[in-house]
């Protein structure tokens, strides 16, 4: 290969940094690395391509960091610092998987988990302490443990030990620590319930929307899902209503893992999400790992299909806002965060992503993973994104893991052809597990991810919602602009 | 004798021998590959259940393109990927005396 | 007749090699691509993946792609430096400290010597009509401005 020379002197007006995307009816978003975005026209787009922006454009254009000449470099690495805070610290989210076991049999479900009557898939007491233990010596100011499972309410006395044991330890460090629990609520009972709130749990679960969609995605023998979830998410919305002396109390949420069943009800699933008070929804797509694998002829669908039902669930959110229903979309709650210059800590979408310096999955056995995905992957038989144990291995060393700088390598945007010049660059991530699990290697090929596209077709519908005043009101209002 | 399977030419003008050797290493757990010397370039041979002459090409291309930008990105990725890297792990322990 | 394949000529001299393969995997998603030298240049072979296409639509877009690699070449090369520089002082950042408050005061004794003055100015504007013979507390507008309504009224 005969190497490429550089570049030589640059044009008189050198063009500013950027990335473009071509946009349906001859517009073009441009971004930089600031994250800063504009939309212009193919004259505008020409004028910044040659350096010299004129018009009504230029100035806003300019406070953009889109005129090299006249660049705030301070300004420009300011607003780079405050949306990527979280490369100044370790792994903020730390999952407990207290158990396999699971009395539900989701399609979808990707967490490996065991029959409800199983044994050997419990997380111990002790291993639990020291997962905790382990947690606290991360170097993130702000720590969440999660506990997951399974069904984590199967282990109820390992899960209460790890709740006192963690606030207990973490008040003694003068550490902040958030907990959450992931909960299918159908073993909750009024004590348990008492237990979480005053020890400041927040409640977690998955509502797939309208009965008959919910039960058929989430399957359980022993009752009515949807009943079981919707009395529990009434219960915990009306006691965040109440709140009372000594202890916060925060709404639950929920979560909605879209099936193929769920394509042509959006109106549907955001109106029982309405109907619940429920504040947020947060539309997930499938991810091809665990069952949905398995399953995938029969619950899959491709990434226009779900560009098109995150679209239809958008429009029904927003037309319910426009007349007065608090309801908002957490993804887009997300991406428009990151747009407007935050970091909303979302590990999916940064880069690197948050594979093990952003988030650490600790198994039932205190096998140490990258993440929840990682875990599952391990479940199936392949170790490739365990990074070690609590038992055994200090967290430099997990933190500084082959895997690990593996992954960080892998989902560097810089190093992704693809990712390194699209517009949406500075809002995105990439998901090794998802690459190495669906195209077999851990830098997968983002032209041909199906991952890749869903993200694109998310940010298309955001970014032309955005350009509609009306709409552009609501959405920034949910983010408090 | 036919030989089984599809070959396909990757001249290094264009395909860089490691571009071909990485795509080989991902592609070959999904079906047969065998890759060979020929003048100018490297042949690929693919066969067997799920053998695409098309999606191995396309993972040559993948991995060129890789190639390519960390030719002009690799130290901007590197700072990137270190700095994150190092946050997470923290300082190091003071070193102890000697056993 | 469907054409399921199509074979594009680059020319050299026009474009970059690199840009004719990133032009090239940008149509990947949806294509089977190859590219081998040719006379002059670099043939890209595409074949359409089944259910996407024709081949025509991707050759198209294809050459679009080719010109915005050029201009994409052209921003990288011009802004490599200044890429890493401002990489550099973000990463590095750290804001600026908030301005010192050099009254000599701690936080806690400027709250009460606001709330002292608040309740002082209170005590004033509520003290019994009469007790300020000068007129000190009153403003230009409550000695004069009712004159001149009734002036105007006039």
């Amino acid at each position: 290969m005969k190497a490429r020379k550089e570049a030589g002197r640059p044009a008189k007006a050198a063009a500013p940094d950027f990335n473009f995307r071509r946009l349906p009816g001859g517009r073009v978003l441009l971004t930089n690395d600031s994250g800063a975005s504009a939309v212009v026209d193919e004259a505008g787009f020409r004028a910044v391509a040659a350096g010299r922006p004129a018009g009504k454009t230029a100035a806003g254009l300019e406070a953009k960091g889109f005129v090299r000449e006249r660049m705030d470099f301070e300004g420009y690495a300011a607003a780079r610092a405050s949306r990527n805070t979280f490369l100044n610290s370790g792994p903020g989210l730390h999952i407990l998987v207290t158990t396999l076991r699971c009395n539900h049999k989701c399609l979808y479900c990707q967490a490996g988990a065991a029959p409800a009557g199983g044994n050997g898939t419990d997380m111990s007491r002790k291993v639990a302490r020291k997962s905790v233990d382990f947690a606290l010596n991360s170097t993130n100011p702000g720590l969440t443990i999660e506990f997951q499972g399974g069904e984590p309410l199967l282990n109820w006395a390992t899960l209460s030990d790890a709740v006192v044991y963690a606030r207990r330890r973490a008040k003694a460090a003068g550490r902040d620590l958030r907990l959450a629990l992931v909960s299918n609520f159908s073993l909750m009972t009024e004590q348990k319930a008492r237990f979480l709130l005053e020890n400041e749990v927040s409640i977690c679960t998955s509502l797939d929307g309208p009965a008959d969609l919910h039960d058929r995605n989430r399957v359980f023998a022993g009752g009515d899902a949807h009943a079981l979830t919707v009395r529990w998410l009434k219960y915990f919305s009306e006691r965040a209503d109440r709140q009372g002396p000594g202890y916060r109390v925060f709404k639950p949420s929920a979560l909605l893992t879209v099936t193929r069943a769920s394509l042509g009800r959006a109106r549907d699933i955001i109106d029982e999400y309405a109907r619940l008070g429920l504040g947020d929804i947060f539309v997930r797509p499938l991810t091809p790992i665990g069952y949905a694998r398995k399953l995938w002829p029969e619950i899959g669908y491709s990434a226009a299909d779900f560009a098109k039902f995150y679209r239809a669930c958008l429009d029904r959110i927003l037309e319910l806002n426009a007349s007065g229903t608090q309801l908002r979309e957490r993804h887009a709650m997300i991406m428009l965060q990151k747009i407007a210059g935050a970091d909303p800590g979302y590990l999916d979408m940064r880069c690197p992503c948050g594979a093990a310096i952003g988030q650490l999955a600790y198994d039932y056995n205190g096998d140490l993973y990258t993440c929840d995905e990682g875990r599952m992957v391990g479940w199936e038989g392949d170790k490739m994104f365990r990074l070690g144990s609590v038992l055994k291995d200090d967290y430099r060393s997990v933190m500084l893991a082959p895997v690990s700088r593996a992954c960080a390598a892998a989902s560097n945007l810089e190093a992704q052809p693809r990712c390194a010049r699209c517009a949406y660059k500075p809002y995105c991530g990439v998901c090794p597990v998802c690459n190495y699990e669906s195209q077999g290697s851990l830098w997968g090929d983002m032209a041909a991810s199906d991952r890749c596209a869903l993200s694109m077709g998310m940010f298309d519908a955001l970014f032309g919602l955005l350009q509609k005043p009306a709409k552009a009101k609501i959405l920034n209002g949910w983010i408090g602009q | 004798m036919k030989t089984e399977g599809v070959s396909v030419f990757f001249d290094s003008e264009v395909s860089s021998p490691e571009a071909v050797r990485l795509a080989a290493a991902v592609m070959g757990g999904r079906m047969g590959v065998e890759v060979s010397k020929a003048a100018g370039g490297l042949s690929v041979r693919v066969y067997g259940p799920g053998a695409s002459a098309g999606t191995f090409a396309n993972e040559a291309l993948n991995q060129q393109c890789r190639i390519d930008l960390a030719r002009v990105n690799s130290r901007i990725a590197s700072i990137i990927t270190t700095k994150a890297l190092l946050s997470a792990a923290g300082e190091k322990p003071a070193r102890r005396g000697r056993k | 007749m469907t054409t399921r394949k199509l074979s594009i000529a680059v020319k050299l001299g026009e474009h970059k090699a690199e840009a004719v393969r990133y032009a090239a995997y940008a149509v990947s998603g949806s294509a089977y691509v190859h590219i081998s030298p040719a006379k002059g240049g670099l043939r890209v072979a595409i074949e359409p993946k089944p259910g996407c296409g024709p081949a025509p639509a991707l050759a198209a877009a294809f050459r679009r792609e080719l010109e915005d690699e050029e201009l994409r070449a052209r921003v990288s090369a011009e802004n490599r430096e200044l890429r890493e520089f401002l990489l550099l002082k973000a990463v590095n950042y750290r804001p600026a400290p908030p301005p010192q408050d050099d009254s000599g005061l701690t936080p806690q004794q400027e709250k009460e010597l606001n709330d002292l003055i608040a309740q002082i100015e209170n005590e004033i504007r509520t003290e019994a009509p009469g007790s300020d013979p000068l007129g000190i507390t009153s403003t230009w507008e409550d000695r004069y401005e009712s004159k001149k309504r009734s002036r105007k009224a006039r």
